[in-house]
């Protein structure tokens, strides 16, 4: 056999060893590298914000109010990593924060008080993702559909509720939540909820069998399914559970804005999509990172913040805007390829 | 073109990606008119190969001649403006688009520059299907309503319908029973007549002796042999050069001890049915022992073993485990009463491909690792250690990606999955395909060591002589319907074969 | 004064539908008398006394609107219907809302085949329904455009709607005045949507105005969205970005709730506020005159009861009293007042919720 078999190369120089499949270190290394260029950002950000405006964005009132904007859009997001995670899309997150937010503050509803406007903003969002989950999990819609069709029937229930009117929270109890009196060692409650969310979604995803079966689903269902996973209750599950996030973001922005609105809610979807794809989750499904969205959140509030503070305007915030996301994508793909 | 040049000479291409040099200076000639047959395991750089032959990939360094002149190909429009085509293994075609405008995709005949001729589309896409041997398939009719075997023909003619001279088929038999494969022979004989070459990749080595010139086997991104003669060179030699080792293709010693007269069935199947697909099926399947079904493409083995797991729901008839019934079409019933499959399609539907080994196998037993949800991770990360050891499955690391493990080491997984289950009937769809020649004895081994363990093994392969090897019994299918049953030794391949295709009852 | 055409937005965006305010004392012009009946009816700024008490003629009016889905578009619902509710010889023909303009072609057209002898349309997007517009008139029904303007004259027999330049030309020179004489005094300026034509129109009415206090200067403006989550996460932002300053003007009272929480939770109330539109809420802030909001510009929804007006008028073939025409003028802009403490129990009524 010898004469047939081609001699060893030289003289290229390029007899370098075989790739070794990458070992686990490689695989951690590159989870690690995707959530450090997403710091690298904000770092970059928080570089920039300081040079600008070093007085007033460096400051213990400005972190609490970064921290604070991005509770609500922080919860739904948690929620929407999830739901994206299984290769599913929510795109009535924000409705069912406008619906979950006005029906919580009606006049009849405001008259349990503060437990009242709570577990009436939850149940909503509860309802809500039940819905949407019965129709996908059991009606075999397209999530996008589904959830579209969600989107218009929510707002529209909100618009009928307020008749476009705005809702004024009068219980204190309620109101008091937001002013810095309620600060706990300089955290705001928002703030509070939004770590406690955080921390619970990362457990449950990584942790969990339901984050498993949540991966799973995403990543390839019909494996899941003959693997022994149902995959519709899990289905069901998933949007419940971005449901009651809606629900929670809902009962904080009530907070924050005293109020609720059928406006409340504006494009939360895309924001929250967008925060967790740009944090590493893959809108195909199969792989999500809590981590990576909630910083895909901080990287956006921070822009904002960046851009007030120096007194930009809208146009020119819209375009930095779609400029960073590009580009805080392909520093994440460069840095994880080369790697 | 120099009188004595090669059609086509690629030397020294290396192509890295990122972790992975796929190829490290590989040679490739390939003369006018001759099959050249590229063979290696998964893995070994045949697909990155004719990706950049394709032009889909641009290799690193290395040079292409075509016709005896330096080229690069940039693009894989510049590849087939050459008349260089590629039939890809994961078919390339456009499901709701028909068979004439699949064909002339990119190049559609036109009038003024823009607007489709679809009659003469229609037409040449005729004549190209009549050439092939295949006139019944109509060039109006979705792609996505063919066969299998009548989409590979169409991606075929798609081929065909540039001026190719050089043809590149990515395991082209894969999806075709052997009357198909008959056919695609001639097509590839015909086509080398006419002075067109061939690149042909294929796992089989019984097709590459039939109609290949010459072999280039690859291993780990080196060509390690090239223009060996096809023919002629022993098996034993080829085996060595693609897995490195010397390799017996054996099929493991039956027990002989495992008797299905003595003791109750484990998995009984009364009636059956799913209309259109397969007729009324009885079946009872003892720990021990390992029960065959041989068939055609599409004579219903898969859906037969789809519907035992629950995955399709029956017309009629139950499936018993000890007796008692299962709930019709409900996977996790059937899971749960110890069925595990291993299905046909690995990728599509078993593998979680992003997620680490431990991830998959762990899978269906999660809940063995998990309190009120919450997983013990180093627990789940020991059984699954301790059942792919079980199985020798390689690398011994179950924390890599199982994309990146051979296809032999990913069926392993799956079968891990179920032994970690603790699964008493294994149900294996084609355990072997896309499994290199190397890896299947090992395989084979460990089905009858998991049965020798008192495992009972339904196996479907297209395969004969596998399922005679390895299984104790066989049934013996055709369109949908078992025409015999016997032990595995009292048949052979012929047999088995005019069984399949004739269907005349034994005796 | 610009003529009307050229600064009425064009937005089709239904959010920007919101503000408005403007004067009662359009009022004035069309009835000659602004005296203020107490009123039961909410949000209903029908007080003043209707145009001609003498019924006459028999008069059908249709109006077609969007959908009211904030509160100055409910109140412009509510002052059509209850000032037709007012006359005895007026009926009108009130279509279901809606912001898609096809649909809004449609419930013209139906009202066109009715034979209405007026017609009040506030389009959803002005240049969209411009030919609807074109084909009532020619087919001999006037119509009444109301705040979004057609593309042509053509397609209306008489404009009415709010002056949003006015609006901050008027925010600009009541909190010019009212820092008069403090040196180097800081305004700040919370906008609408950016996207909306209004909204420049508003600010730049702003801008001419501060031009007349060299001691005033505008140090910062950020735009919310006319929500009160906007306005909230906006004002929070500018906040922080300015630790000490002297005015804001806001250009929504809706908004304006969300500003006003973000005020509340930084604990400031070293400034002066000045809102727009004309919420109820706003009103009330005013008159008890405890927090930073002292006053808020006008962007009036009782310019649906004086299309009403016109569109009667019309009908009846009058002019307006008051004034020595013979005919309805063919365009009316509204005055954008300032309302503050002084005043604000004139306005209370015509307040939206």
């Amino acid at each position: 056999m010898t004469q047939h078999v081609s001699p060893p190369r030289d003289g290229t120089g390029k007899t370098a060893p075989v790739a070794q499949p990458p070992s686990w270190r490689g695989v951690l290394a590159r989870a690690d590298v995707r959530t450090l260029s997403l710091l690298g950002v904000l770092a970059a950000l928080i570089l920039i914000g300081g040079i600008t405006k070093p007085d007033e964005f460096l400051d213990t009132r400005n972190l609490q109010l970064v921290l604070t904007q991005a509770s609500v859009i922080g919860v739904v997001t948690v929620g929407m990593t999830f739901v994206i995670t299984s290769g599913g899309i929510d795109l009535s997150v924000g409705a069912i924060v406008a619906l979950a937010s006005v029906w919580a503050t009606t006049v009849a509803t405001q008259e349990y008080g503060f437990a009242g406007i709570l577990f009436t903003a939850v149940l909503v969002g509860v309802g809500c993702g039940l819905v949407n989950g019965l129709l996908i999990a059991y009606g075999a819609m397209v999530p996008f559909i589904a959830t579209l069709a969600m989107l218009a029937s929510a707002r529209g229930l909100a618009l009928q509720i307020t008749d476009g009117r705005t809702q004024i929270v009068t219980i204190s109890s309620v109101l008091d939540l937001g002013e810095r009196d309620a600060y706990v060692l300089g955290v705001p409650p928002l703030v509070m909820v939004f770590a406690v969310v955080t921390i619970i979604g990362w457990l449950v995803l990584n942790r969990t069998t339901f984050g498993r079966r949540t991966v799973a689903v995403g990543g390839n269902a019909e494996a899941a399914r003959l693997a022994g996973i149902d995959v519709r209750r899990q289905r069901l599950y998933l949007y419940l559970l971005s449901g009651l996030c809606c629900g929670i973001a809902a009962f904080l922005l009530i907070i924050l804005s005293g109020s609720g609105q059928n406006t409340n809610g504006n494009l939360y979807e895309l924001d929250a999509i967008a925060a967790a794809i740009i944090g590493g989750t893959l809108l195909t499904g199969g792989r999500g990172t809590i981590t990576g969205s909630v910083l895909g959140v901080l990287i956006f509030t921070t822009i904002t913040n960046i851009f007030a503070l120096n007194n930009l305007q809208s146009d020119v915030q819209q375009i930095a805007k779609g400029a960073i996301i590009v580009a805080a994508v392909l520093v994440q793909r460069r840095t994880a390829s080369t790697t | 073109m120099a009188p004595d040049s090669p059609l086509l000479s690629m030397s020294g291409i290396t192509k890295s990606f990122p972790g992975v040099r796929a190829l490290d200076g590989v040679d490739l000639d390939v003369q006018a008119g001759e099959v050249h047959c590229l063979l290696g395991q998964n893995g070994a750089g045949k697909s990155t190969l004719i990706k950049v032959l394709a032009g889909a990939h641009q290799p690193d360094t290395g040079t292409i001649h075509w016709r005896g002149e330096p080229v690069t190909l940039r693009s894989p429009i510049a590849a087939m403006r050459l008349g260089i085509a590629t039939i890809y293994q994961e078919l390339d075609l456009v499901e709701h688009l028909s068979v004439a405008e699949n064909v002339h995709l990119g190049h559609e005949p036109t009038a003024v520059g823009f607007v489709v001729r679809g009659k003469a589309a229609r037409a040449s896409t005729a004549a190209l299907l009549r050439r092939l041997g295949h006139p019944e398939i109509d060039p109006a009719h979705l792609v996505g309503e063919l066969s299998a075997a009548q989409q590979q023909i169409v991606s075929m003619a798609r081929a065909l319908s540039h001026d190719v001279r050089l043809i590149v088929m990515d395991e082209p038999s894969a999806a075709l029973d052997p009357d198909e494969v008959d056919n695609l022979f001639r097509i590839v004989g015909d086509l080398t007549a006419e002075g067109v070459a061939v690149v042909y990749i294929s796992h089989r080595l019984e097709e590459i002796r039939r109609i290949g010139d010459r072999v280039t086997v690859l291993k780990d991104g080196r060509a390690v042999a090239g223009g060996l003669p096809a023919k002629s060179t022993p098996t034993r030699e080829v085996v060595a050069l693609m897995t490195g080792r010397n390799v017996e293709y054996v099929f493991p010693e039956r027990a002989g001890s495992a008797s299905t007269n003595g003791g109750k069935p484990l998995l009984e199947v009364q009636g059956l049915t799913r209309q259109g697909e397969f007729e009324p099926l009885d079946l009872s399947l003892h720990p021990g022992e390992i029960v065959g079904l041989a068939g055609l493409v599409g004579s219903g083995r898969s859906e037969i073993l789809e519907t035992i797991y629950g995955a399709r729901k029956p017309t009629a008839g139950q499936v018993l485990v000890d007796g008692r019934a299962l709930k019709p079409g409900s996977v996790r019933a059937a899971v749960r009463a110890g069925l595990g499959l291993a299905p046909e399609e690995r990728k599509a539907q078993a593998l979680l491909m992003l997620e680490s080994v431990t991830r998959n196998v762990s899978v269906s037993s999660m809940s063995r690792f998990s309190r009120g949800g919450w997983i013990d991770r180093g627990a789940e990360r020991g059984a699954a250690r301790a059942a792919t050891r079980e199985l020798s499955l390689r690398p011994d690391n179950p924390s890599v990606p199982v994309r990146t493990l051979s296809g032999g080491n990913q069926q392993k997984a799956v079968l891990a999955r179920w032994l970690l289950r603790g699964c008493r009937v294994l149900l294996l769809d084609e355990p072997t395909r896309g499994v290199d020649v190397g890896a299947r004895a090992e395989l084979y081994a460990v089905v009858r060591r998991l049965a020798d363990e008192g495992l009972a093994v339904l196996l479907v392969s297209s395969e004969v002589p596998e399922v005679l090897g390895l299984a104790d019994r066989v049934l013996v299918l055709r369109e949908g319907r078992v025409v015999h049953t016997a032990p595995a030794h009292e048949l052979d391949e012929h047999r088995v074969l005019d069984l399949v295709m004739e269907g005349s009852p034994a005796s | 004064m610009p003529e009307p055409t050229a600064f009425t937005n064009r937005f089709t965006s239904r959010r920007g539908l919101l503000f408005g305010t403007a004067a009662v004392s359009a009022g004035a012009l069309l009835a000659g008398c602004t005296s203020n009946d107490s009123s039961d009816d909410e949000a209903a700024a029908n007080d003043q006394t209707a145009a001609e008490d003498k019924p006459g003629k028999q008069v059908t009016i249709g109006f077609a609107g969007p959908q009211a889905d904030h509160g100055w578009l409910n109140a412009i619902n509510d002052n059509a219907k209850s000032r037709a509710k007012k006359y005895s010889d007026v009926t009108l023909e009130i279509t279901e809302g809606s912001n898609d303009t096809a649909a809004q072609i449609g419930q013209i057209e139906t009202l066109i085949n009715k034979k209405v002898d007026v017609l009040v349309v506030l389009p959803a997007d002005g240049k969209a329904l411009t030919q609807v517009g074109l084909k009532a008139m020619r087919a001999g029904i006037p119509v009444v455009n109301l705040d979004r303007i057609f593309n042509t004259p053509q397609a209306y027999r008489c404009w009415i709607g709010g002056d949003n330049y006015g609006m901050g030309l008027n925010a600009g020179h009541y909190i010019g005045e009212k820092l008069k004489g403090k040196s180097n005094a800081r305004v700040i300026e919370l906008a609408g949507l950016d996207n909306l034509e209004l909204t420049k129109q508003r600010t730049q009415g702003f801008d001419d105005a501060l031009k007349n206090y060299p001691n005033v200067k505008k140090v910062a403006r950020q735009a919310a969205e006319f929500t009160v989550e906007s306005g909230q996460a906006k004002m929070a932002q500018l906040l922080q970005a300015q630790p000490n300053f002297d005015a804001l003007w806001n250009h929504d009272d809706d908004q304006g709730v969300g500003a006003l929480r973000a005020i509340e939770q930084a604990g400031r109330n070293d400034f002066l506020m000045v809102g727009g539109a004309g919420a109820l809420s706003a009103f009330q802030a005013i008159k008890q005159d405890n927090g930073v909001l002292k006053a808020t510009v006008l962007y009036p929804p009782t310019m649906a009861a004086s299309a009403i007006d016109l569109a009667r008028s019309l009908g009846q073939t009058k002019g307006v009293s008051g004034l020595a025409e013979y005919e309805i003028p063919a365009s009316i802009t509204l005055y954008s007042a300032v309302v503050d403490k002084d005043n604000v129990d004139q306005y209370m009524s015509t307040g939206f919720k």
